[in-house]
């Protein structure tokens, strides 16, 4: 039995081969990566609307977002209001230090003392050579007094009304002084040019304000209990924009958040698309059609700056380029 | 030429046998005209030189061969007009070989390897196990049935394989050098069963050898050379007698 | 008393012989421990060869489509018609994003950045990695699998995720650092900050660059300060109802750009990819070699073995066995080397193949591979059967006389 396989060898290689395609048949079957695909972390947002134009769009205050500065340089005192406090028009909403005003109108309410007692003054002297020009006007008998004595006392009349006009002038620009001080004194107080709600404060006490730097507001003021969504659309796309048409607009993170959008209106200047990224680059090779919609704020979990995925129907009413 | 010896219908008759290899200028002419018969109960012996036709004659006796011409009968049928697969049939069934190599399969046991012939016969495979170790018992092989051929002596083998020519009884055996591998003793030994077994049935045998120390087993001993029968010696009964004896 | 009818084959005791020889057959072949062993070793090494080296092609093939198959949350990928492969950055429009949701038949539409930068970490080495940008809304494209940290951590102040599989092969700080990157570690995106604030499993991928994950806004930033245009992709999703062909065919007139399935993309990604780089004609010569190499071997082995057993056959032959029979017996001999054979060749390659996978390695088997496999053995054990039948058909005499 020396050259054959023994009951060993028969066996073990029909087994070797039974496991070699176990093997291969494991191979085939489990030996791929097999790799679940993974869900988003949010659903991405899909159009409502079969024919649609879809766009980009940011929310801004309906009034558009009003960035305050100062007319005048100056450290800021006071800052009265906190981003998110409604104001009313004209209320306070900073001011810068005052207290160089403040002293100026000092001087100047001193100055128009000084002017109201010179008129004073001025209206006694002319009182006095009136009467004693007249004393000497009323007498018939030329000799009791020269001619010469009569018309000296008619010229210091004169002089005395002069100077009773002069002092008057002088007390109402000591007045306008004091006034113009006043103004310049309310120039430092920067009040809310309209009703809104305060989105944005860049300005603490004690800092400068410079009346030429202004890359940043000092307060960013808008109207939002009316907000308004700016939607770019592609300059491509314009054409198909139904003027007055429909849109909805999805909550990006969570696009089951939508809102229906009112129509405001199109900005008829195509303009190049700003970048978002923060900075002003801008990306010269698209242009954009601007799109204002409008919606109520009430409870919906949105806030000025925030970017919104638009979606238009393209075959609502109103549709301008529709054929 | 000597005149038959032997009486009865010839088991092999050939008449102007030929058989050509090749064609054209490359022609080898094997066999030029072959005068031979072979009658039951007769053990022929064909000698001559290498490449003097021996084989190519039993080749084409036995129908593994096909003739060129001339004519051929073995055990009445004629093998240059039978067709190969019924020739393949038929010397399954009418032909027994011995090998100068025994050709025994190396993988089957001695048992296995005589019962070939009769499973070719589609014998049952217990019944030809059966009627194969009768007949390796007739050959005083009874203990080694189950043995492989390599490990069975040169002697032994050969018995295996004369065990095998003779077990579906062919009227006619084709020995091919059945002594040659063997030394003197055993050579001899083998020759004495050929002989003995073989044409005790009034089989014929033809025995291609060039061993001269078995020449006095034949009845005849045909000597070829370059194709053709050149004589046909005759043994005298005595002398076969004898050499069975001498072992 | 002779059968010499050519029908013979058809009679039931030509079907018992057969059965027979078959055993005969059977044993002639387990009999030479040697031969047998050469045999299916011969069979068992061009199988082997054949099915590894298809496995690795397809692997490598299935690499490159590697991160196309991660992000396939979407049905079609906008890109630049030029675009060539998957890591090819031809950057769009960003409002493309837009017009492409604005088509109908679009249910959603984001963008997604893919570009190479330059990266540094902690300990000065410098390295180029694959940045991916994700929609920052939806983290739409993520990775498969989170191995650290949650998908929404994405969102948090410069985070990035890395992968878990080949950080630490490739995100190896070299110049001091000695160890690969981890989360919590924070290095420069071209002199921008980035924080790991995750890792994830993926694919592996044909791409030797690690690759990053983050949001798509962070990722302009970081690939070149925000102010270009940089938008790789826009992946889209259809309507459940949508026509793919006429959603497609309206995008791409909109827009004017190429809109490929997950399918077409990984398509044209491995086009490109095997034929640029060389794999394909290098690997379809290795499969061929070893198809050749392994024909070889086991039709040599195989018409070894019949030529040594010549003699045994013309013996049959000589004792009455059919050209019929012989030729049973020849392919029941080639069909149990064959089969067996072929068993522990594709194993044999199929375990290689997975522990090379293991290891990062392309290799991907899919069934068509063992099943073009068995053909190739089919027919080597064909043609090897063939030519030895030849041989046994034309059996010359002295092959059973000769000594």
């Amino acid at each position: 039995m020396s050259h054959s396989i023994g009951r060993t060898g028969r066996i073990l290689v029909p087994l070797l081969s039974l496991t070699g395609m176990a093997m291969m048949i494991y191979a085939v079957v489990a030996g791929d990566e097999t790799l679940p695909v993974a869900p988003p972390a949010a659903q991405p947002a899909a159009s409502p609307y079969a024919s649609t134009v879809a766009g980009a769009g940011l929310i801004e205050a309906s009034s558009r977002n009003i960035a305050l500065a100062s007319p005048l340089p100056g450290i800021v005192q006071q800052i009265a209001v906190q981003p998110g406090q409604r104001v009313a028009a004209g209320e306070l909403l900073f001011q810068l230090d005052e207290r160089q005003i403040v002293a100026e109108i000092a001087v100047r309410k001193a100055a128009l003392q000084v002017a109201e007692s010179r008129l004073v003054e001025a209206q006694a002297a002319a009182i006095e050579s009136r009467f004693l020009l007249q004393q000497v006007k009323g007498l018939s008998d030329n000799r009791a007094v020269s001619r010469e004595e009569v018309q000296k006392r008619e010229s210091a009349d004169a002089v005395a009304r002069a100077r009773v006009n002069s002092s008057e002038a002088a007390l109402r620009q000591a007045h306008a002084e004091v006034q113009a001080a006043e103004t310049e004194r309310e120039r430092l107080h920067i009040r809310a040019p309209l009703a809104g709600e305060v989105l944005q404060v860049n300005i603490r006490p004690g800092e400068l304000l410079s009346a030429s730097n202004s890359a940043v507001a000092a307060v960013v003021l808008g109207e939002t209990s009316l907000l308004h969504v700016r939607v770019d659309i592609d300059e491509s796309d314009a054409w198909r924009l139904p003027h007055g048409g429909k849109a909805t607009a999805r909550l990006r993170g969570n696009a089951a958040l939508q809102i229906p959008l009112q129509w405001v209106r199109v900005e008829p200047l195509v303009i190049p698309k700003q970048s978002l990224t923060g900075n002003s680059t801008e990306r010269v090779d698209t242009r954009v059609l601007q799109v204002i919609f409008s919606f109520e704020r009430g409870k919906l979990p949105v806030y000025v700056g925030q970017q919104l995925d638009v979606f238009i129907d393209a075959a609502s009413a109103g549709g301008a380029g529709q054929s | 030429m000597s005149l038959l010896s032997t009486s009865g219908t010839p088991v092999v008759s050939c008449r102007q046998l030929r058989k050509n290899f090749g064609s054209g200028e490359n022609q080898v002419q094997a066999l030029r005209g072959i005068n031979l018969d072979i009658y039951p109960g007769e053990l022929m012996m064909l000698v001559g030189p290498s490449g003097c036709g021996k084989t190519t004659l039993i080749s084409v006796i036995a129908g593994i061969l096909d003739a060129s011409a001339g004519e051929c009968q073995v055990l009445g049928e004629n093998l240059l007009t039978l067709a190969s697969a019924a020739r393949t049939q038929w010397r399954g069934k009418q032909i027994g070989f011995v090998f100068q190599a025994y050709n025994l399969l190396p993988t089957l046991t001695a048992a296995e390897n005589v019962a070939i012939p009769l499973l070719v016969q589609k014998l049952p495979r217990s019944q030809a196990l059966k009627q194969a170790a009768e007949m390796l018992q007739r050959v005083g092989l009874a203990e080694r049935i189950q043995a492989l051929p390599a490990q069975l002596s040169g002697g032994q083998q050969q018995r295996v394989a004369i065990a095998r020519a003779l077990v579906h009884q062919p009227p006619l055996l084709v020995c091919d050098e059945p002594t040659s591998a063997l030394d003197h003793h055993t050579g001899h030994q083998v020759m004495e069963l050929l002989r003995r077994v073989a044409t005790s049935a009034n089989r014929s045998l033809i025995v291609v050898t060039h061993d001269a120390r078995i020449f006095p087993f034949a009845d005849r001993i045909a000597h070829i050379e370059d194709g053709l029968i050149t004589h046909i010696a005759e043994n005298s009964p005595a002398l076969i007698k004898e050499s069975l004896h001498v072992a | 008393m002779i059968n010499t009818t050519p029908m013979d084959g058809a009679s039931p005791l030509f079907k018992s012989e057969i059965v027979i020889v078959y055993a005969i057959a059977l044993k002639m072949l387990l009999g030479d421990r040697l031969k047998y062993f050469g045999l299916i070793a011969g069979i068992a090494f061009a199988a082997m060869l054949i099915a590894q080296q298809a496995s690795i092609l397809v692997g490598f093939t299935k690499q490159t489509g590697a991160f196309i198959r991660d992000t396939a949350q979407a049905d079609l990928w906008i890109m630049d018609p030029q675009v060539r492969f998957s890591q090819d950055h031809i950057p769009l429009r960003e409002i493309m994003v837009h017009t492409v949701r604005g088509t109908p038949g679009v249910q959603w539409a984001v963008p997604l950045f893919q570009g190479f930068v330059r990266a540094r970490m902690p300990d000065g080495t410098n390295f180029t990695l694959i940045l991916v940008g994700l929609d920052d809304s939806s983290l739409t494209g993520a990775p498969p699998l989170m191995v650290e940290g949650a998908l929404t951590d994405l969102r948090r102040d410069r985070a990035v995720f890395i992968d878990a599989g080949t950080s630490a092969k490739k995100l190896r700080m070299k110049n001091g650092g000695n160890r690969p990157m981890q989360v919590g570690d924070t290095f420069s995106i071209m002199d921008h900050q980035a924080y790991i604030a995750g890792s994830y499993r993926s694919r592996t991928s044909f791409f030797w660059e690690p690759v990053l994950y983050t949001t798509y806004s962070r990722a302009l930033t970081f690939a070149a300060g925000g102010d270009r245009n940089l938008l790789s992709y826009v992946m889209v999703k259809l309507l459940p109802d949508a026509s793919l062909e006429q959603t497609r065919a309206l995008l791409q007139q909109r827009t004017g750009l190429a809109a490929r399935t997950n399918e077409e993309f990984i398509q044209l990604t491995a086009d490109y990819i095997l034929n640029e780089t060389g794999i394909l004609m290098n690997f379809g010569f290795a499969i061929l070699l070893g198809f050749a190499i392994g024909s070889l071997v086991a039709g040599q082995t195989f018409y070894n073995f019949t030529l040594d057993n010549l003699r045994h056959y013309g013996t049959l032959k000589a004792m009455g066995v059919s050209n019929r029979t012989l030729a049973g017996m020849l392919f029941l001999q080639v069909a149990v080397v064959s089969v067996l054979g072929y068993g522990i060749g594709v194993g044999m390659g199929s375990a290689l193949g997975l522990l090379m996978s293991s290891a990062g390695l392309a290799f991907s088997m899919p069934w068509q591979i063992p099943a073009i496999t068995a053909l190739a053995i089919l027919l080597v054990s064909l043609l090897a059967s063939w030519f030895s039948l030849r041989r046994v058909f034309a059996l010359e005499p002295a092959v059973v006389f000769k000594g």
